[in-house]
């Protein structure tokens, strides 16, 4: 069944435009050019009432398929900032970003809302679930606005990725009713719901303890070995020796350019 | 069937708040309900009142005529003009009903009950006409008289000998005033019973239909006056009075239609101005909703919704509460429709067909039900689903606001006052679209309101000059006319009475300067040294003597003459006489109608009705008005010696009965007013309440942060019941300012629909108070709830609030 799922999607990401490249085995593959995420001379100004703020200064930063990048840095480095960029949530003051091919910058909002919904999964760290749906309820919801999978069989594909994320037991169970972090496995199983190539997560385990955080970069470990890319934002120093490379930010500048893996202690 | 997880979103966010979704629902439903019940109301008053009377083929004239016998009947519809003329006689006594008690009774009389040709009765049970010694009773006077067809009736003529007539049967007359409104039972007799009771065997009224223009008053009227020159007069006859049928209504329409299809009006305003709030109330909670789930907003956009979906989700959340609010609207509309139309039959006695909700009435509710909210929702829904996710996400709840603006500035600067006050007044300002949606819901309700109870001082200030106007404590009314000298002694000879006055009265016409003819006016002959009337002059002076040739003219016949001013020399014919007579007044109007008053002794010399009067009226202290018992003494007095006397009186009726009449139909006005104001008052509260819940759902981190630095319970209440009250407050000035124009208006059509005459208004203070008091309440029941619940969250549960 969910393999028919899958054929589905894909037919449904061809049509959103011819940039995107879906082999017949349903895994993404990076662009031609071998990038799954490409910024040049990315910069970002924010207005403030003292004048303009610069979050980020020129970036460029290019992550390939099956990439698990950790985003390191203070308070205020621009962390953040770079995340909501890659995913169209924030628009750069200038620069390109481009990801899985799509030019992300130069989008309106409904063009990378849909987008967003097929090829991307993007997790938070306040988990942001639909406080008044039950946990299944919050997973079908981007297959239900992408109308990825067959009405009928995404129920079966949201108590999958529960399982998958270990809470199928909660499924009808409404978010408040669930811990901290069996709700930031929800907001993950959420972000699998349409099987997207790419998961970026903005500090996903800043809310909680550190063996549920342990437990959550173990399961970002997994979406890896599936083929996935994941970019995550993190002030937690565990997920140094999980991720293929660390790139930390301090100012709005990358400090360690495309620096491959490096080790905890350097965090 | 697998609901889609977005449209399940919306149902558990309506049935999460059920509060705030009861509140949207029963604010359309309240507009919805109003709108269905008042023109349900109408077309079944329409369709069963109208109809009913146009089908006893209505009569589009009536002539008073001195006594005269059916060969005049035949005479004037022998003219060409005429399609057919009925003679008629009613003869006022009194009839004991079930329970014994007395009640007024009118005896009509029909020229022929075999062939009756206008203002034809139903029969309704038992024999459609009436033998000798038989009476029939109309519907209403049996039923509040507990009378049946077959029971032995005692009727007392006004020489207070008593007959037993046999109910023979019961009819439904739909022409006459009705017993609930006039006070008076009708009943149906034949010419040989009346004879039998000693009454002399005459017909009193013409009651004409003409050939053609039936629609035409103009042309009715004058077929009127050529009946009375050509026919009436010349045969000997004289006329007292020519009209049309009813208040100021039209040719074949209802006597009450010009009122009923005006209060209707007015009443049809309220609603839509109902729904107009509740169409506000939409706005401002789907603005609500929207703000409060900004976040949600982003979420679902950062998961790949696009706008339209977002669009179609909330669109379909306010039609939900459509649907929902039309399901609550429709049989509570019909309903109040049921209970108006019942209300509207015993008032004006008519048979109700069937309650029923016709397509167009149902499809006008469905449309403001459903797609009113829906139109006025895509305003808030279009500009909230606008937001980019990083604003939505990022950007909203604390501190997302924008700068404070100058009153929130000036409120930071009143250190006189204690935090708490501050915070609630800054509080006030902060959603400022909000706070305009909720003012002007307020404001309205508050304006019609008072507008209300001005409508109801200004109708006071109309009656009590109809108090003012009346002294006398009796009037005995003398058809055909009597001796002035004679009724004057027989009044004086009655124990108590002190003055009597015998009044004359002609119908006649004001030529004017350019030959045209006015209208027809009634001419009243009276001393001029009158203790019986107290007319309010609002411009000039009263009738100073006998000889002068003087008038006073009323302000009811200025509405049909505007160009009379006082001092004016006007020329008055009656008849083929002509007199040029001197304005010196204008008197207020005080119910009569269009009126000319001049002194009795001009009076005798212009109309040539020598020592002849119409009517007498006595008082028995003039310095005081008398008990309601002892004016109904000397009524029944003055009946009786008038009997004995050979005067052969008409009805007699007292000043309360009159004054009782009149406050008693404004009274049922003004209820139906006052429920239309409450509902208002309702949707504004409604209004109110919601914003307040709104505004404390939003603000539920802040409320928080205020816990955690030491706020206690009573000092975070106090912060929202202040708001609550200062919302409420403004409102009322706002309403206060409105309702000006608003009493004006409302009390303005009121007036004008029930007594055809302008307004008189008397702004009401006590509304105003009133509504104050119910806008505090308002106020502070609308926070009480919402300040309750934040009080009781717990601080960490606030601060972790998303």
């Amino acid at each position: 069944m969910l393999g028919n799922c899958m054929s589905k999607v894909m037919e449904l990401r061809r049509k959103e435009g011819e940039s995107h490249t879906v082999p017949s085995n349903g895994k993404h593959k990076a662009h031609d050019n071998g990038r799954m995420i490409e910024l040049r001379d990315v910069y970002k100004l924010y207005k403030t009432k003292s004048g303009d703020f610069p979050a980020l200064k020129g970036i460029d930063l290019n992550i390939e398929q099956g990439e698990f990048v950790a985003v390191i840095g203070k308070s205020g480095a621009g962390k953040s900032t770079l995340v909501n960029l890659i995913t169209g949530i924030d628009v750069p003051s200038s620069g390109e970003i481009i990801v899985d091919g799509f030019p992300v910058h130069n989008q309106n909002e409904d063009q990378k809302a849909r987008w967003r919904g097929l090829n991307l999964g993007v997790v938070f760290q306040f988990f942001q679930l639909l406080p008044s749906l039950n946990l299944i309820e919050n997973i079908t919801i981007p297959m239900d606005f992408c109308s990825t999978y067959p009405s009928k069989e995404r129920k079966a594909r949201a108590l999958h990725l529960l399982d998958q994320v270990g809470i199928a037991e909660h499924a009808y169970k409404i978010p408040s009713k669930i811990s901290g972090g069996q709700q930031q496995r929800v907001a993950i199983a959420r972000a699998m719901a349409n099987d997207p190539g790419i998961i970026v997560a903005d500090e996903p385990t800043g809310n909680l303890d550190s063996r549920t955080a342990g437990e959550i970069f173990e399961l970002f470990s997994s979406f890896v070995d599936q083929g996935k890319t994941l970019l995550v934002v993190s002030h937690n120093k565990d997920i140094g020796p999980l991720a293929t490379r660390v790139i930390e930010i301090a100012d709005g500048e990358i400090l360690n350019g495309n620096q491959k893996k490096i080790s905890a202690l350097e965090i | 069937m697998v609901l889609q997880a977005r449209w399940s979103k919306i149902l558990k966010d309506i049935w999460g708040n059920k509060s705030r979704s009861l509140l949207v629902i029963f604010s359309i439903a309240v507009g919805v309900a109003a709108v269905g019940m008042i023109n349900n109301a109408a077309r079944i008053i329409q369709r069963d009142l109208y109809s009913e009377y146009g089908a006893g083929n209505p009569a589009l004239l009536q002539i008073y005529v001195s006594p005269f016998d059916k060969h005049l009947a035949k005479a004037v519809e022998d003219m060409r003009e005429v399609e057919s003329a009925q003679a008629m006689r009613v003869v006022g006594a009194s009839i004991s009903g079930a329970d014994g008690q007395w009640d007024d009774v009118g005896l009509h009389v029909v020229q022929d009950y075999d062939d009756i040709q206008m203002d034809k009765y139903i029969p309704v049970s038992g024999s459609a006409k009436p033998a000798i010694r038989e009476i029939l009773l109309e519907g209403q006077s049996a039923d509040l008289l507990g009378l049946h067809v077959g029971d032995v009736v005692a009727v007392e003529m006004p020489d207070e000998r008593r007959y037993n007539l046999t109910v023979a049967g019961v009819v439904h007359d739909v022409y006459v005033m009705p017993f609930a409104l006039l006070g008076e039972a009708t009943g149906y007799v034949s010419m040989e019973t009346l004879d039998w009771m000693g009454e002399a065997p005459y017909f009193n009224r013409l009651d004409i239909i003409v050939a053609d223009g039936k629609n035409d008053k103009e042309h009715i009227i004058e077929v009127g006056g050529l009946a009375r020159d050509r026919i009436i007069e010349p045969a000997g006859f004289s006329v007292a009075k020519i009209q049309i049928p009813g208040f100021g209504s039209d040719p074949g329409e209802h006597w009450a239609q010009s009122q009923i299809k005006g209060f209707i009006l007015i009443l049809q305003i309220m609603s839509v101005l109902a729904m107009f709030l509740s169409a506000g109330l939409v706005i401002n909670t789907v603005s609500a909703i929207l703000s409060q789930q900004i976040k949600q907003i982003g979420i679902l956009r950062s998961v790949g919704a696009q706008r339209k979906q977002l669009i179609g989700m909330y669109v379909f959340n306010v039609l939900a509460f459509g649907i929902l609010a039309v399901m609550i609207a429709i049989p509570v509309g019909l309903l109040g429709a049921w209970w108006l139309v019942d209300f509207a039959a015993s008032f004006l006695n008519f048979t109700v067909n069937q309650i029923d909700l016709p397509l167009s009435v149902l499809l006008i509710q469905l449309g403001l039900g459903i797609l009113m909210p829906v139109g006025v929702a895509l305003v808030p829904i279009l500009s909230g689903t606008r937001i980019s996710v990083y604003d939505a996400i990022y950007q909203y709840g604390l501190g997302a606001e924008s700068e404070n603006g100058l009153v929130e500035r000036l409120f930071g600067k009143m250190r006189i006052l204690a935090p708490e006050v501050i915070l609630a007044l800054r509080n006030t300002f902060r959603k400022k679209g909000r706070l305009v949606f909720t003012l002007i819901t307020l404001t309205l309700a508050g304006a019609m309101f008072v507008a209300v109870f001005s409508t109801r001082e200004s109708l006071n200030v109309q009656i009590n000059q109809v108090e003012r106007y009346i002294e006398f404590d009796a009037l005995l009314r003398l058809p055909g006319g009597r001796s002035k000298n004679a009724v004057e002694r027989e009044a004086l000879r009655i124990e108590g009475v002190s003055v009597a006055e015998g009044w004359g009265s002609v119908i006649g016409v004001i030529l004017r300067d350019d030959d045209t003819e006015s209208a027809e006016f009634e001419i009243v002959g009276l001393p001029f040294e009158t203790s019986t009337i107290d007319p309010l002059l609002n411009e000039g002076e009263w009738l100073q003597g006998e000889g002068l040739n003087q008038i006073v003219v009323n302000e009811d016949l200025l509405d049909e003459e505007p160009d009379i001013r006082v001092g004016d020399e006007i020329v008055l014919e009656v008849g083929d006489k002509q007199r040029p007579f001197e304005v010196v007044g204008i008197a207020s109007k005080h119910l009569s109608g269009p009126r000319i008053y001049m002194d009795y002794g001009d009076f005798e010399r212009f109309s040539g009705r020598n020592n002849q009067v119409d009517e007498i009226r006595v008082i028995a202290d003039p310095h005081m008005i008398s008990s309601p018992s002892t004016q109904d003494e000397i009524a029944e007095q003055l009946e009786e010696r008038f009997t004995n006397a050979r005067l052969d009186p008409g009805s007699a009726s007292t000043r309360h009965a009159f004054y009782g009449n009149i406050t008693d139909t404004f009274d049922i006005i003004l209820i139906i007013l006052i429920v239309m104001a409450v509902l208002l008052a309702i949707v504004g509260g409604l209004g109110l309440t919601g914003t307040m819940g709104m505004n404390v759902l939003e603000r539920t981190r802040e409320i928080g942060v205020l816990r955690a630095v030491g706020a206690s319970n009573f000092s975070v209440r106090q912060v929202v019941v202040i708001e609550g009250v200062v919302v409420g407050l403004l409102s009322w000035i706002l309403g206060g300012i409105l309702s000006g124009p608003s009493s004006w208006a409302l009390a303005g059509a009121v007036i004008n629909t029930t007594l055809e005459t302008g307004l008189r208004l008397r702004y009401s203070f006590l509304g105003l108070f009133i509504w104050l008091v119910i806008v505090l309440l308002i106020g502070v029941v609308s926070s009480l709830a919402p300040a309750r619940s934040a009080t009781r969250l717990r601080v960490r549960d606030v601060l972790d609030y998303e």
